[in-house]
């Protein structure tokens, strides 16, 4: 591979999280659009990090759960007394 | 009452606002622990500890770094070291930006705009899954602080004491792995549907 492949794929992920300077951006989408290869990488890439981001489900702490932290944490009356408003 | 004076309240020993600041946090942390342990009975052990160790050190916050990531650090670091004790070896590990990547002996295959590959087909969510089990540890603990939690760089790097020199490679690292190990599946996927 490349020498400037590996050196654009390097700064793909950065490209992706938003994390590079503009005219290392400009460089790098300039190459994209000339480069097949990198072209996939960076698709696949940004399309794995996409996947993951929609697989994943944040959960709400049970009631239970949380009683049970309060009371370990000594809590457990003044989160009573919240509850009940 | 601002957060500010919440802490303030619950360093004074005010169970009210130490309540508060509890609550406030406990789903994040439970969700962060989740997603690097991917075991609910272990969130729920982190996330009492973390608050145990929150109780004992508050007086020490001295509010350099915001709440949050102070808060997050003790998660984070508690989450690791389970996962290291019940692993018992320790993963290597190589920060070295010099470090060869694995990516030039692969063939890009694009499956990015296959249409069938969304998170509704039950078998690429199994996949996904697969993937993020798989990913070593130091690499998953910052794929899922950047990628999926969505902080900055920066405050990755002060969530897991490391530069952010090396929260980059170790994205990098990690995306790669989750790219590499989904190809696997999804280029075998596409050539069975073309033949």
């Amino acid at each position: 591979m490349l020498e400037r492949h590996k050196q654009v794929i390097k700064q793909i992920c950065d490209l992706i999280g938003g994390d590079l300077d503009d005219s290392s951006c400009r460089d790098v989408l300039e190459h994209l659009n000339n480069c097949p290869t990198c072209k996939v990488y960076y698709d696949t890439i940004k399309k794995t990090v996409f996947l993951c981001k929609e697989n994943d489900c944040p959960e709400e702490l049970s009631d239970e759960a949380e009683e049970r932290l309060m009371r370990v944490l000594n809590l457990e009356e003044i989160y009573k007394k919240t509850k009940s408003g | 009452m601002d957060e500010k004076k919440l802490i303030e309240k619950a360093k004074e020993g005010n169970k009210a606002a130490l309540a508060q600041l509890v609550q406030k946090y406990s789903d994040r942390i439970y969700n962060l622990a989740l997603r690097i342990l991917r075991n609910h009975e272990d969130a729920e052990d982190i996330l009492q500890e973390t608050f145990l160790t929150v109780i004992e050190k508050l007086h020490t916050f001295d509010g350099r770094s915001s709440f949050f990531t102070w808060i997050y650090r003790i998660a984070t670091n508690a989450s690791l070291m389970k996962l290291r004790k019940k692993k018992v070896v320790f993963q290597q590990l190589n920060d070295n930006p010099d470090f060869q990547d694995s990516v030039e002996s692969r063939v890009f295959i694009d499956w990015s705009q296959d249409p069938s590959i969304t998170i509704y087909d039950q078998e690429v969510k199994k996949k996904i899954d697969e993937a993020i089990n798989k990913l070593p540890d130091i690499y998953r603990s910052v794929f899922i602080l950047r990628d999926i939690e969505g902080l900055s760089i920066k405050e990755t790097s002060d969530i897991m004491s490391i530069t952010e020199e090396n929260v980059k490679i170790r994205l990098r690292r990690a995306r790669q792995f989750l790219r590499d190990y989904l190809s696997d599946y999804f280029e075998e996927r596409i050539g069975q549907e073309n033949a």
